[in-house]
């Protein structure tokens, strides 16, 4: 009989903490819409020194976050984005750029580790000779963390370098950050440094932050301006918002730190899973706070199967495909939970190899 | 020196009250987008029962669920939907139906009632033998209470009117409810009939009912699967959003019944502005808790001018148009503040005529 529940399916799962609860019962509040709400403002205020970008929105979603931007980037109909294949925006987002923002996407192969070959990219941007039916390639995103291939970080310099090869291009660069802290914090580059290079960055506070609901996207004040606006128009304009934003300043304030404990019982988790018969985990690819392993073939388990035995220990998994199975950790998640994980998982492998025999 | 402000922009700038804040603080909630969050699904089940329909909705804004209600009404490529002229969603939502959304409208005139007649809504659904170069028309929307005609009501014999033209031609009725309750509470008819010839109704809390952020969209079951899936395209999928249902429900529970107060004070406002010399308002057609007055030729003083005037007594108003001003009344706004509202208009414009020597 499981009393407490390990939800390892994502970092979205963190509920408020009571100093979040504390801040969202107090919050001074306005009409967002009408005028400006004060908490709101306050924390767009805080996320753009961050970032050091002039201005910030925040807005309920990450998939409004990018869905903003990458409208704003493209705003003349027409235009072309390059994006990873393995990429958020272009698995996870229902295809809004296109189906809502009539954009066009032109995908590049993510490598293992997030980032897209450069040259790949500057052979992706459309040649201007050919715009009779060509699109035009206005914007390229990145995302850091890369969440797909194992929460994998874009260094300070592969940002850089793609952020020269837009600007030589006349293209913006857009980062879907996400999880931009956690790669921050594992790279030991500070945020604003990190992003340098972008024209915008669209930040989550509801993931390893935290926060219970929203993200903010930063950038110019006039790319800004022009976001609230299509923030408004896609129904994110929320009147006395500041509710929320209190909680996400706490989340600023106080979960900033606890990412590294995040990382480091990552690794503690992988090192231990790939220990185990059966299982497979690349260590190496492990670098923030998400952690995919394989069960290897002639395990006689698939991850559905080991999901629904890990549910029955109180402990929530993701898995990926028939043979993989992605976790997450967050601050809610503590180094004895992962020890537990890790004993129960090592149970149901020992469980199946024991019954059938072969390793 | 005023220490307090009397805000009558809008219903929508009402604070949260300390039962919400208590109960936001408190409130049970999980990952909405990832599983569901209880509190939310709690609201959405009380809003569905209120209405008579079978699901619900939150949603961040009534601009996203009228969005959403338009978009999955009209999912195909090439759909019209027939609307007030004077409507919210042809005058305030951005054009989103059309810019994010693809649909195109066609607007018939609202009368000074927030009808339209049926005869012209009739004329105005396209024949499907000049298919090859009409859109489709699949919708029909009204607004109940009607804001830009003053917060009129459409009654409940009307509206199952126009239900019943849309069912003739296999058109889909969505009523933008954001005020649905104000036109219930002053029309005496409970919501469920009232929206009952209706396939969907966007309902807002944040408005009379107080609440500090969203609205309620209600319909089918189908209905509302196909909405949670442009919400999330949309960006709208909000994490531990019980957050703000938890005020949701609060709004419910104790505020539904205060609306009466807010249509009796409206109209006291607006007996008490007609009375003062160089203003005019249509006293019979104050129905709900909007108010709209006239400053009559000869007055002297623009909207605008005694609205500047207006907030150094700490009064807030909403010009119009040079010599139309707009009042809401709300909870937040009580008896006594109708009457200082009064006493400072009566005040501003003796000053005016005065000076003028004119009446």
């Amino acid at each position: 009989m499981v009393t407490r529940t390990i939800d390892l399916r994502s970092d979205t799962v963190t509920k408020p903490t009571e100093t979040m609860r504390l801040a969202m019962a107090k919050a001074e509040v306005d009409d967002d819409v009408l005028i400006h709400d004060p908490t709101a403002r306050q924390l767009e205020t805080e996320m753009a020194r961050i970032t050091g970008k002039e201005a910030a929105l925040f807005v309920p979603s990450g998939t409004m976050g990018n869905l903003i931007s990458v409208l704003v980037h493209c705003e003349v109909r027409g235009s072309e984005v390059i994006l990873g294949d393995n990429s958020h925006i272009h698995i996870y987002e229902n295809g809004g750029i296109s189906t809502i923002g009539g954009v066009h996407p032109r995908t590049i192969r993510n490598n293992d580790d997030g980032t897209m070959d450069v040259e790949l990219i500057e052979a992706a941007i459309r040649n201007p000779n050919f715009e009779i039916c060509y699109p035009k390639t206005r914007l390229i995103c990145l995302e850091n963390s890369h969440a797909n291939t194992g929460g994998r970080c874009l260094s300070v310099e592969y940002t850089d370098r793609v952020g020269e090869l837009a600007k030589k291009h006349g293209l913006k660069l857009h980062i879907d950050g996400a999880r931009i802290f956690n790669a921050a914090a594992a790279l030991k580059v500070p945020v604003d440094r990190l992003v340098q290079a972008a024209d915008s960055v669209s930040v989550c506070l509801s993931k390893g932050l935290g926060a219970p609901v929203g993200s903010v996207i930063v950038g110019t004040k006039a790319f800004i301006a022009r976001a609230r606006i299509l923030r408004k128009t896609l129904g994110g304009g929320m009147r006395q918002v500041g509710i929320l934003c209190a909680a996400a300043l706490v989340a600023l304030q106080e979960n900033v730190q606890k990412l590294e404990i995040d990382h480091k019982n990552a690794k503690t988790l992988a090192e231990g899973l790939n220990k185990i018969k059966g299982l497979s985990v690349d260590i190496a690819a492990v670098e923030t706070n998400i952690v995919y392993f394989e069960i290897l073939k002639g395990s006689h388990i698939t991850a559905l199967k080991l999901g629904k035995i890990m549910e029955e220990h109180g402990i929530l998994l993701m898995p990926d495909s028939s043979s993989r199975v992605r976790i997450v950790i967050h601050h809610q998640v503590s180094a004895s939970d992962v020890q537990y994980t890790l004993s129960c998982i090592k149970q149901a492998m020992t469980g199946v190899t024991d019954e059938n025999g072969g390793s």
